[in-house]
């Protein structure tokens, strides 16, 4: 009963914080992981192929950067959510629960917003 | 080897769109006890059932979604720039965002329906199927999309 409790409060802070957290990363490009698919490599951290040599690497070498936000946002979701199945049943009750639907709909709308200069290209 | 990851990718999708098409109806609008249109019978089923399934198509999805993005990032995505079709990557960038948000709330969604708590309100339940369900069309509609943009009607 106790572990079903703790993860409930664990699934659903896991959620709101992995919403928050992904719309900082991708607006702060804070990727965990840079993937270089062509070379087949991976890299801690965010690289940009300006930073070592000249523009026309990132067509040489695209880097993705997805799977670094995921990264990063479930890295810090899973503090949370382990934090939050270590609370007291108590705290967490008088969240009100319209956070958790309502935190990664507006994530959504954020990540519309930094997508939009896609738009204007 | 990727054409075959791509088909095997969009067949689960096609059984996750019409479970949480389901889930959403069913959801929203149940049906009455004996549903006698074709509408009626699409949502007279029992929700919570879908849930499981749901969330293993969800991220069998994802994670073959995941393998296939590296095929495309190497091999469609340049000649999507260099044709300028800018609004397709735009559109297809949204799909990476809204599935990972996705992905992450299996869990909440999860324990939303399978082990419902006696006060929680339905709304919250409804609201997280609605946005997987967002999600979901979203991404399949645009995979699609992106998939066929250089062939018919193009």
């Amino acid at each position: 009963m106790t572990s079903s409790h703790a993860f409930r409060r664990f699934a659903f802070a896991y959620g709101l914080a992995f919403a928050v957290l992904y719309v900082v990363a991708l607006k702060l490009d804070l990727a965990l992981i840079t993937v270089y698919p062509t070379l087949g490599v991976v890299l801690p951290g965010t690289h940009h192929s300006r930073d070592v040599a000249g523009p026309s690497m990132a067509f040489l070498a695209p880097a993705m950067y997805w799977y670094g936000w995921t990264a990063t946002a479930a890295l810090g979701a899973l503090m949370f959510g382990f934090i939050a199945a270590l609370l007291p049943e108590q705290w967490t009750r008088r969240l009100w629960l319209g956070w958790f639907w309502l935190a990664p709909a507006l994530a959504m709308i954020a990540c519309v917003y930094l997508t939009m200069p896609w738009f204007r290209l | 080897m990727t054409t075959a990851l791509l088909i095997i990718h969009g067949l689960v999708a096609v059984a996750l769109l019409g479970a949480i098409s389901h889930q959403t109806l069913a959801t929203w609008a149940p049906a009455h006890a004996r549903p006698g249109s074709f509408f009626s019978r699409f949502r007279a089923v029992p929700s919570a059932s879908f849930a499981n399934a749901i969330v293993v198509l969800y991220a069998v999805s994802a994670l073959l979604g995941g393998i296939v993005y590296l095929y495309f990032r190497v091999d469609i995505r340049p000649d999507l720039e260099r044709a300028g079709h800018w609004h397709a990557l735009g559109l297809f960038d949204l799909k990476e965002h809204f599935v990972a948000i996705g992905l992450a709330l299996l869990p909440a969604y999860w324990v939303c329906w399978r082990r419902p708590r006696a006060d929680e309100p339905p709304r919250t339940r409804g609201a997280l199927t609605s946005i997987l369900a967002f999600i979901v069309w979203w991404s399949f509609l645009i995979g699609h999309v992106v998939n066929n943009i250089r062939g018919f009607g193009s």
